[in-house]
């Protein structure tokens, strides 16, 4: 295998300037991207001292793909082509569900002949588009109409030998041959038809005969009867004699597709032939020096003509040399004269004998593509087909292993089969457009273990906001849209792992963008539950260093999460605790903004009683109770639970005493700021004082609670 | 295949004031980081369509000299790079919003120059391995408040070069049952395929070998596990490959003594077998430049025409890009017989 040489464009280095840049120590380096088939390639120092002689230089870094971007009317293609590629899967899919002789049963081989089908019409449809002149809006044509072309007779060619319709795999070959011949390889031209209509006398041109003999080898009735008929005009009586004789036996030559049943068509083949001897009969008659004519000898011609007619073997070759026609013809002329009943299982023994002589065209991948399916060698010709095009090799391959034509037995090295293989390299170079991802991993995730590894990889890292700047969405709905989509993707392909992974980049990315809603959920749905701790604290955090207003605006956001979190049974509980409290704590904030005093207190009571609260939290809970505890005209605590504050304090004063202080103090010390645990500890003597007020105040007048104790 | 392709594409100007060490793109391939002799490193977005043009770039300052390396870390862990110095320090980067990219973390254990960063698989937390010139190979590994516990221990006599993680899940752990003498990570709840999951890493020396080394849950230490010997001089670089579903590992070493060698694994308890590159065989491409078919046929086979600097595998680990001192960096593919195969020739 020859390597492809990828040359930089502009050049970091001029034209003949190489050896200075390796002798001045540098050379270039790369790294491989991730997000298409890239490379990001800069020159860099050999010498580790790492100084730069000419430090005016920039210090530019090239991206390099090592596969050509599909573009234009190409990437229309692989979509169009990758939804035949799809149904045809799902048709593989259901035949698991059946019995396993399934897919040999004609309603099987049908239905593959007719996706097979579905790809030839829309490779025809590529190449007309191709071929048309016209504005192109999407930008010039990357592959040619005659590349299109190629893949045309390549496939259709496979559908004629490989796929026949179902009952007629061992009918006979050549009619579908030449059918095939004549419309991927036209000969003789229309024009050339066209000018010898034209003439009077046409067997004076010199292409008269060479084009008689074409028609009449390309089973080309209608020409060759016409130009038959011009040859009653010629002077020699014994021309006309024989023309006479042979005008009807061409018109008469047996046709499969009018024979409802091939021993009928056999029968009437031999009959045939019996007439064209009688014919060579009729000829050797004519006196050799009536062979002539003023310009040449038709006899000749003539005789070429019969020879062909007759399936003489060694003329049709000859005949096809004469006329520049290769292998192909003779193959399918082979079908037609030489062996009506032309079996396409013997097909192969006739495509080796004539190949021997007549060899395939090495230096175009078309002809050899066509030579390996004549000889029978779909391997070989997958070899030839990936080198023509990645498409062609995969999708082959991918019809031709149900076919069972290929070894499914998996390369000791590769771990892979053959139609994997194929398939596995389209799906590569797919990958150099990173917009297609979609199709990339379907067709990697046809690829077992090893495709759905890859697929993986690739699903993963599905740019989670793909234009930023166009999306007329916010950033969050961009996200939400990207995660959604990659979600479905991973429920259609089963990859639950892949989904959990782009909830956690999702989730953390959410977390950044302070959407702590959206961050909670996709937690969750990644049941993640460390992570979701890890999102309360930053919403928490939002306390310590925004304030309350801002905490409760943000906790409001991940409120609906609870509920949903309720209603699963979920073991990591210590997460869904510190999720409930986040959210009951941003409802205090919520009451005292509205003013429901009693509601604030009577919940920091609860969360402290029922210790909802972390331990870090129940300072900054009491720093709360203050203002609630000197609210003027209303006592809004019960005596028990103004106890239940006490004692809260009582255990961290305790505890700070006995240096455990780190545990209780750690989120008011940070509230505070430059302040440290002692600083921590005076706010808190400010709750006490509230506190001995507040008892005060309840002995002094309890027939002003507001609430029944 | 096509002969000579053409790359056309707008270079990224770095603006670097200085030689650049190292690229990095990010998980998504998006953004590129840098780091260059000025002591900088550099993050620019890697913008589609408009032909990869750039929006300007940010400058990320803390290092005192020449910064060899730069290491993204999974996005999960939000974005953070990782740099490494001739300074002998490494440098944690965070990007946080409205703030931009700042220095969150500073690790200065090493005593020399750290040559190389490594940030390890996500399933197995935030955990980055850095190897120095002191000779010394660290791992650290990062709480959910940012802080880290640091391993530090001797690896290679001389000086470590370059490090790089096995893939978390070992190759084949899916279809065949563990071994329990493997070295697993314990349950921690959230990741899957926990119990499959592995810490382990290859380094590479100025001591010509390449060590492997994993982690040990019982006695929470670093054990060196195997050493490859082939090399016989100073080994550049080493890159295990991803994980791509076979059941074998890989790993490519780049050495002074102008070799690539690919060391393969076929199993769990199997040893590691060792194959050079053969660059001799990219002299079948036609239009190879004639510097390059000078300098190959020049050199012995199974050896570069200079000394190899950089090995680099593709996300799906079945393309392996080598750079060569002599100027050209060259891709590789193992073919169907197991042979390694350039297919790839990329001239500057």
């Amino acid at each position: 295998m020859g390597a492809q040489n990828i040359n930089l464009l502009p050049p970091l280095v001029e034209s003949g300037q190489f050896e200075q840049l390796v002798q001045s120590g540098q050379t270039i380096s790369a790294t491989t991207s991730p997000y298409d088939n890239s490379l990001a390639v800069f020159l860099s120092p050999t010498t580790v001292s790492g100084s730069n002689s000419n430090s005016d230089r920039e210090e530019p870094v090239y991206f390099a793909s090592y596969d050509v971007v599909p573009s234009s009317e190409r990437r229309l293609f692989i979509a169009d082509t990758q939804v035949i590629f799809s149904m045809f899967h799902g048709m593989l899919e259901s035949a698991k569900s059946r019995e396993p002789s399934w897919i040999q049963t004609p309603e099987a081989l049908e239905l593959m002949r007719k996706f097979s089908v579905d790809y030839v019409n829309f490779i025809k449809e590529c190449w007309i588009h191709a071929s048309q002149p016209m504005p192109r809006t999407d930008g010039p044509l990357q592959f040619s109409a005659d590349h299109y072309r190629s893949l045309y007779s390549c496939f259709s060619l496979f559908v004629v030998l490989y796929l026949p319709e179902p009952g007629y795999e061992d009918a006979p070959v050549g009619e579908d041959l030449m059918e095939w011949l004549n419309i991927h390889f036209i000969e003789p031209s229309t024009e050339e038809g066209d000018h010898l209509s034209s003439l009077d006398r046409p067997w004076e041109d010199e292409e008269f005969w060479p084009y008689l003999k074409r028609v009449t080898l390309r089973g080309l009735t209608k020409a060759s009867l016409f130009f038959f008929n011009t040859l009653l005009q010629h002077p020699s009586e014994d021309l006309q004699d024989l023309v006479r004789t042979i005008i009807p036996i061409v018109e008469s030559q047996p046709r499969l597709q009018n024979f409802s049943a091939e021993r009928d068509f056999a029968f009437a083949s031999r009959k045939w032939k019996d007439k064209v001897k009688a014919i060579r009969i009729e000829m050797d008659r004519v006196p050799e020096e009536s062979r002539f004519d003023d310009f040449e000898n038709w006899w000749d011609s003539l005789s070429d003509i019969v020879g062909i007619l007759e399936g003489r073997n060694p003329v049709i070759q000859r005949v096809c040399e004469e006329l520049g026609a290769d292998w192909k013809e003779v193959c399918s002329a082979w079908g037609i004269f030489v062996d009506s009943r032309l079996r396409r299982q013997d097909l192969v023994d006739v495509a080796a004998e004539v190949l021997e002589i007549m060899p395939a065209d090495p230096t175009n991948l078309e002809d050899m593509i066509h030579s390996a399916l004549f000889s029978g060698k779909p391997e070989q010709a997958l070899r030839y087909a990936s080198q023509l095009d990645a498409w062609l090799s995969a999708h082959f391959a991918d019809v031709m292993e149900p076919l069972g034509l290929l070894e499914t037995d998996e390369n000791s090295e590769s771990e892979l089969s053959k139609r994997d293989e194929y398939v596995l390299s389209y799906a590569e170079y797919l990958h150099s457009d990173p917009t297609q991802w979609k199709i990339t991993i379907a067709y990697m995730y046809s690829c077992g273990d090893i495709g759905r590894e890859r697929g993986d990889e690739i699903l993963v890292r599905v740019p989670l906001r793909l234009h930023p700047s166009e999306a007329p969405s916010t950033p969050e709905e961009a996200i939400a849209q990207a995660v959604k989509e990659v979600s479905e993707v991973c429920f259609n392909y089963q990859r639950e792992a892949v989904r959990r992974t782009v909830c956690r980049i999702a989730a953390q990315t959410c977390v950044r963008q302070k959407d702590y809603g959206l961050a909670v959920s996709y937690c969750i749905s990644a049941e993640d539950w460390v992570s979701l701790g890890r999102v309360i604290d930053s919403i928490l955090d939002e306390y310590v260093h925004n304030g309350a207003a801002e905490f409760a605006k943000q906790a409001s956001k991940i409120a609906p999460s609870v509920q949903e979190l309720q209603s699963r049974t979920v073991s990591e509980a210590i997460f869904v605790h510190r999720l409930i409290f986040a959210v009951r704590y941003s409802q205090i904030h919520k009451y005292k903004l509205e003013q429901d005093f009693v509601s604030a207190a009577s919940d920091i009571v609860t969360l402290l009683r029922e210790e909802i609260a972390p331990k870090s939290w129940w300072p900054v809970l009491l720093c709360d109770s203050v203002e609630l505890l000197q609210y003027g005209s209303t006592l809004l605590f019960a005596s028990s639970d103004a106890a239940e504050l006490l004692s809260k304090l009582e255990e961290i004063s305790i505890r700070a005493s006995q240096g455990s202080g780190d545990d209780y103090l750690s989120v008011l010390t940070r509230t505070i700021k430059g302040g440290g645990e002692k600083e921590a500890l005076e706010r808190l003597k400010v709750v006490r004082l509230a506190l001995a007020r507040y008892f005060a105040r309840c002995t002094i007048g309890s027939d002003r609670h507001a609430l029944s104790t | 295949m096509a002969p000579a392709t053409v790359s056309d594409s707008v270079p990224i100007e770095t603006a670097h004031e200085d030689m650049i060490h190292d690229a990095q793109l990010d998980y998504y391939g998006k953004r590129l980081a840098t780091c260059s002799s000025d002591r900088t490193v550099k993050v620019f977005d890697v913008v589609e369509g408009e032909a990869q043009k750039t929006t300007s770039g940010h400058t990320l300052k803390g290092h005192t000299g020449p910064v060899w390396q730069v290491a993204w870390a999974h996005p999960k862990f939000g974005h953070i790079l990782a740099s490494c110095s001739y300074d002998g320090k490494v440098l944690i980067w965070k990007e946080q919003q409205g703030q931009g990219w700042t220095k969150v973390g500073e690790h200065t254990l090493h005593t020399a120059s750290v040559n190389s960063v490594s940030w390890a698989p996500h399933e197995l937390g935030a955990m980055l391995a850095c190897a120095s010139s002191d000779g010394k190979i660290s791992v650290l590994t990062f709480k959910d408040d940012g802080s880290w516990n640091a391993d530090i221990f001797n690896g290679h006599a001389i000086g470590c070069n370059a490090v790089s993680w096995a893939p978390a899940v070992i190759p084949g752990s899916l279809i065949t049952p563990q071994s329990q003498s493997q070295p697993t990570v314990p349950s921690q709840g959230s990741a899957p395929n926990q119990s499959n999951s592995v810490k382990r890493f290859a380094s590479a020396g100025c001591d010509n070998l390449v060590k492997i080394w994993g982690y040990r849950e019982d006695s929470q230490s670093w054990v060196e596990e195997e050493t490859l010997e082939g090399h016989t001089d100073w080994v550049r670089d080493v890159a295990w490959a991803p994980n791509i579903g076979l059941p074998r590992s890989y790993i490519a070493t780049a050495s002074q003594d102008k070799t690539v060698l690919i060391w393969t694994k076929e199993n769990a308890t199997a040893p590691w077998t060792k194959a050079a590159l053969d660059p001799s065989s990219a002299l079948a491409s036609p239009v190879a430049g004639a510097t390059m078919a000078t300098a190959v046929a020049n050199a012995p086979a199974g050896k570069f025409p200079d000394v190899v600097w950089r090995v680099s595998w593709s996300l799906a680990g079945n393309l392996l890009a080598v750079s060569c001192g002599d100027g050209k960096v060259t891709l590789w593919k193992e073919n169907l017989k197991g042979t390694w195969e350039c297919v790839s020739d990329m001239n500057s």
